[in-house]
């Protein structure tokens, strides 16, 4: 067989492929500027974007001004109801710290000076680099690294320009294992949000997941009403995290072993036959394989190698199978732990296998497909050249429509397979998205061109030698949200409440203002946002002052097996079109075809391993200086078992530098002593240790944990950043 | 006549200040205060045997208010449905209240100079609307009613499933907003947060016994020196003034 049409096909029939396809080209203004009277009192239907989740929001806008968010109860997923960060939207609007004119690089990089210019200025600079380095390198040399709604628009100008090398965090730091796991197995990737029927289940089953300290509004309310109605939970995690605080079962598993428990788990289903006969007869193949491969891994094995009592593994495996179909076993969000990250979301996709749970009610479910309307657009230019990086290649299932972030920079450094002479960041930070942090720096050092394209001056901005102060998302039109994996998929939208505030820009109109002097108007056919939205919608038959009244409108779904249409499609887009519980596809391309277990690295002597997390407050690196949620946390810190603190002579609240592995000190940070913690690893909240100083709240508040993570281990099958491969050690800080 | 009361279900809550951040910006709260915010019991328990829960905090409306009482102008009062609140016209800021709530409801808004503190968001029930903590709840944790209509939420929450008051033998003014959740955990919170011994209660009723009087003494003192001297010039004409010209 074939193994590049092979793995193309995988890729097309997952959905890993072309997940943002239907939604290629986008919008310009929804409404005139002025819509918003300065003297009307306003209710304005939007979605968030303090994360990527976008609940619904409503606006309230009083004389320009606008005063409050509230949740929107239209809005078919949240109903209703925003998270703190959903909250404090307005803090992000009004943050003083904002960009607020384009800005020309005037010192060295990383140094932050500036010299402020006007708009022409700055599109005529960054269309000129563009067309000089399409002349000289071709336009591969120029690399893009977007992250949320607002990228769409510039995806397009990319795309049109003639490079393919984007790459997104949400992939390579991120969901990617996880989508290529399931997609192997089951032949769909689960997308956003994630389609877990928390609601409905009778047994929740979280390996890392820390739900409720990673908030996504409705899914915290989904998880909390599966609980109220009395569903068995299970939490996997070194950590006692809130979830685990909830737990019928807590356990604490030895950092890197979670594909043992699961093994075990699996071992326990087949060996004491309390999986769903009927449906992996009827839906799956490789089962002898597989109950032939997981005979060796008992529990006590397990118990062995993960330090969860046997007991409790059988316990939890029982409980599991008496919940069967409606066993919610959470894929995860961030996914790339060891390494070994889509082996483990395979191991984990099987279990859900064995218990009947994917398509299932409190299950798996399965997303509906909504066609929007298509843009009648001049074909994109096919790159000569291969993917700078790797997507496809080097890391056979990588996704090709979010690629690989550390593949860029890897070629950006080696200048292999070609030279890459220029980075478009857009809304993301990629000294805290991506690990190895001295190793953006190297490739940025490398670059002939960066350019930013942010709301803050957030630290990557210091290194940019153009940098473009984009409006908020309560400024601007966005890309309609098209959401196909909810129950009831639905459509959202995202409209300015208030005038752009300083001389920030919506992402559309920059990006139309650049296709204009890049000669690619041709790939931006619409004038306004209206126009653009009523092509997209079009084909919904949805009124378009009722969407933007309301904000959004749900369709109708067939989230369960038993509700699927011959329109849907089939039910395992698989190569063999059944449940893959042993992969032929990872046969074929090397690759364990049924997961095992490999140890991980132990940390020396006198070192912790780095784990990190959320918490519900921030999100990412990005939240920090939001002026509310820093007065609820403005600084991370060091989470220490009660045990080993003892041994190392320290105090709750004591000042701490944290020293990795190869050397790298944190920013001092507190020290936070709990028996909520395994002795052998140290926990802190991601997004911490702002190095800019143009951020006046966050900066050097707490500590950066992607400072510390200086080793990645990288997934083979899709390119993914291993990031809790890094140990640290604890140093009192000076003068303490 | 409505009992309004608040429940929160700590099995649902995940702590994630939503009710915080939402309240703060609907009553426009300075920044670094609150009228409701949520704290962690942190962990009790030795590992891996642990519990842990959230408190989360704001006005109880009492049934015997602690902070009525202290209160030099009459500015806080409690309403025929249980809601306590303040006139923010009477209010002098002297911060009595403050001290005297066991809960710590309540703080001095620096820009305003005057108590703030819930109010069961009195403003959005009147417009129909849930407060606003219960609203964005992300974890659809907290409830708000009546508790005296048996069909409402919070009735059932506390009459038939067992919510509980946050109050000791020592502190039991009748809070109105319940906990509800497994026995170890209310236990916990309770140990965790327990309502304090009002401070200056002693101040209050000294204030109330002796100094109230003598103030209002004082005032109606003054009133009258003003009124004398407002005949007297009435009657004596302006020239005892022309010194100021």
């Amino acid at each position: 067989m074939d193994t590049k049409f092979t793995r193309r096909e995988f890729l097309r029939r997952s959905g890993a492929a072309g997940a943002a396809g239907a939604i290629g080209a986008a919008s310009a203004d929804v409404h005139p500027p002025g819509w918003h009277g300065t003297t009307r009192v306003e209710t304005i239907a939007t979605n968030c974007e303090m994360c990527f989740w976008r609940c619904g929001a409503l606006a309230e806008v009083k004389d320009g001004k606008l005063l409050k968010l509230e949740g929107n109860p239209e809005h078919p997923l949240t109903q209703g109801r925003l998270c703190a960060r959903g909250n404090a939207g307005p803090k992000l609007l009004y943050d003083p710290n904002r960009l607020k004119q384009p800005m020309l690089r005037a010192g060295a990089r990383g140094e932050g000076k500036f010299t402020n210019i006007n708009w022409d200025q700055a599109l005529d600079f960054f269309a000129q680099r563009l067309i000089e380095l399409k002349a000289k390198h071709g336009p591969e040399s120029v690399a893009f690294f977007p992250h949320g709604a607002g990228s769409a628009f510039f995806s397009t100008l990319m795309k049109a320009y003639g490079t393919p090398n984007s790459a997104e965090p949400a992939f390579a730091q991120c969901r990617g294992p996880r989508e290529v796991g399931y997609a192997l197995t089951f032949g769909r990737a689960l997308g956003s949000p994630e389609p877990v029927d928390l609601e409905n289940a009778r047994a929740i089953v979280l390996i890392g997941t820390h739900i409720g300290e990673n908030v996504f509004t409705s899914q915290v309310t989904a998880f909390a009403e599966g609980l109220a109605r009395g569903a068995k939970l299970i939490v996997v995690d070194p950590r006692f995290s809130v979830a685990a605080s909830k737990a019928d079962w807590w356990l604490p598993i030895r950092p890197g072993t979670d594909i043992a428990l699961l093994l075990a788990w699996m071992n326990i289903l087949i060996g004491e036959d309390l999986y769903d006969k009927e449906y992996i007869s009827k839906y799956a193949q490789g089962f002898p394989d597989l109950a032939a491969h997981v005979k060796e891994f008992t529990p006590e094995w397990a118990e062995a190698v993960t330090e969860v009592p046997a007991n409790q593994i059988r316990a939890t495996a029982r409980a599991m199978a008496a919940a069967k179909p409606a066993v919610a076993l959470h894929p995860g969000r961030h996914t790339t732990w060891y390494g070994d990250d889509t082996q483990r979301a395979r191991a984990m996709a099987i279990v859900t296998a064995l218990l009947g749970s994917w398509g299932r009610k409190g299950g798996i479910f399965l997303p509906t497909e909504i066609k929007t309307g298509t843009f009648a657009l001049p074909a994109f230019p096919q790159s000569k050249r291969p993917r700078a990086d790797g997507a496809g290649t080097r890391f056979p299932l990588a996704s090709e429509e979010q690629g690989v972030t550390n593949g860029l920079v890897d070629a950006t450094i080696t200048g292999k397979p070609y030279p890459i002479k220029a980075w478009i960041v857009y809304g993301q930070n990629v000294l805290e998205s991506i690990p190895q942090r001295p190793r953006t720096l190297e490739a940025i050092g490398k670059l002939d061109l960066m350019v930013v394209v942010d709301v803050l001056p957030m630290e990557q901005t210091n290194y940019a030698d153009l940098v473009l102060p984009e409006a908020t998302y309560l400024e601007r039109y966005d890309m309609p949200q098209i959401a196909q994996s909810a129950k009831r998929p639905y459509i959202a939208i995202r409209q300015p409440s208030v005038e752009p505030l300083y001389e920030s820009k919506p992402g559309w109109w920059i990006t139309q203002q650049m296709a204009r002097r890049l000669g690619l108007e041709a790939y931006f056919p619409w004038k306004t946002p209206r126009e653009h939205l009523e092509t997209l919608v079009e084909p919904l038959g949805v009124n378009i002052d009722e969407l933007l009244t309301r904000g959004a409108v749900a369709f109708s779904g067939r989230p369960y097996i038993d509700d699927r249409l011959p329109e849907d499609g089939p039910l395992f887009p698989t190569q063999s079109g059944k449940i893959e519980l042993f992969s032929p596809l990872l046969k074929q391309l090397g690759f364990d075809p049924l997961p095992r277990y490999t140890p991980v690295d132990e940390p020396p002597v006198g070192y912790f391993r780095l784990i990190y997390g959320r918490a519900p407050v921030h999100s990412f690196a990005r939240s920090q200086n939001n002026a509310w949620l820093d007065a609820l946390m403005d600084e991370n810190t060091a989470w220490i078992n009660e045990d080993a603190a003892r041994d190392l002579r320290l105090t709750d609240g004591q000042e701490v530098v944290l020293e990795n592995q190869d050397g790298v000190k944190s920013l001092p940070i507190r020290v936070r002593i709990t028996q909520g913690i395994r002795r052998d690893c140290l926990y802190m909240v991601h997004g911490f240790g702002h190095e800019s100083k143009r951020l006046k709240l966050a900066y050097h508040r707490g500590a950066s944990d992607t400072e510390l993570m200086t080793r990645v281990k990288v997934d083979p099958i899709m390119g993914a950043t291993g990031m809790r491969v890094n140990f640290v050690r604890v140093l009192k800080a000076e003068g303490a | 006549m409505a009992r309004y009361a608040m429940v929160t279900d700590i099995t649902k809550c995940v702590g994630c200040q939503a009710c915080t951040v939402a309240c703060n910006s609907e009553w426009d709260v300075p920044t670094g205060f609150a009228r409701t915010h949520v704290h962690s019991t942190g962990v009790a328990g030795k590992f891996p045997d642990l519990i842990s829960t959230f408190y989360v905090a704001q006005c109880n409306h009492c049934d015997h208010p602690a902070c009525i009482t202290p209160c030099p102008t009459g500015a806080t009062y409690q309403a025929e449905n249980g809601i306590v609140m303040v006139d923010r016209d009477l209010c002098i800021g002297c911060g009595y209240c403050v001290e005297a709530c066991p809960y710590d409801a309540r703080y001095i808004n620096p820009v305003t100079k005057k108590v703030d503190k819930c109010d069961f968001c009195w403003g959005r029930i009147q417009k129909g609307l849930e407060p606003a903590c219960v609203a964005t709840c992300t974890a659809h944790a907290k409830f708000f009613g009546d508790l005296e209509d048996r069909e409402s939420d919070v009735y059932k929450m506390v009459y038939e499933r067992g919510a509980r008051r946050l109050e000791t033998a020592e502190v039991a003014i009748g809070p109105n907003v319940y906990y509800l959740g497994k026995k170890e955990h209310v236990d916990l919170l309770l140990a965790t947060f327990p309502p304090r011994r009002p401070r200056l209660l002693r101040a209050g009723e000294v204030w109330h016994g002796y100094l109230k009087p003598l103030v209002l003494a004082a005032i109606g003192a003054t009133f009258l020196g003003q009124a004398i001297a407002f005949f007297h010039q009435l009657y004596s004409g302006e020239d005892q003034f022309e010194d100021w010209e």
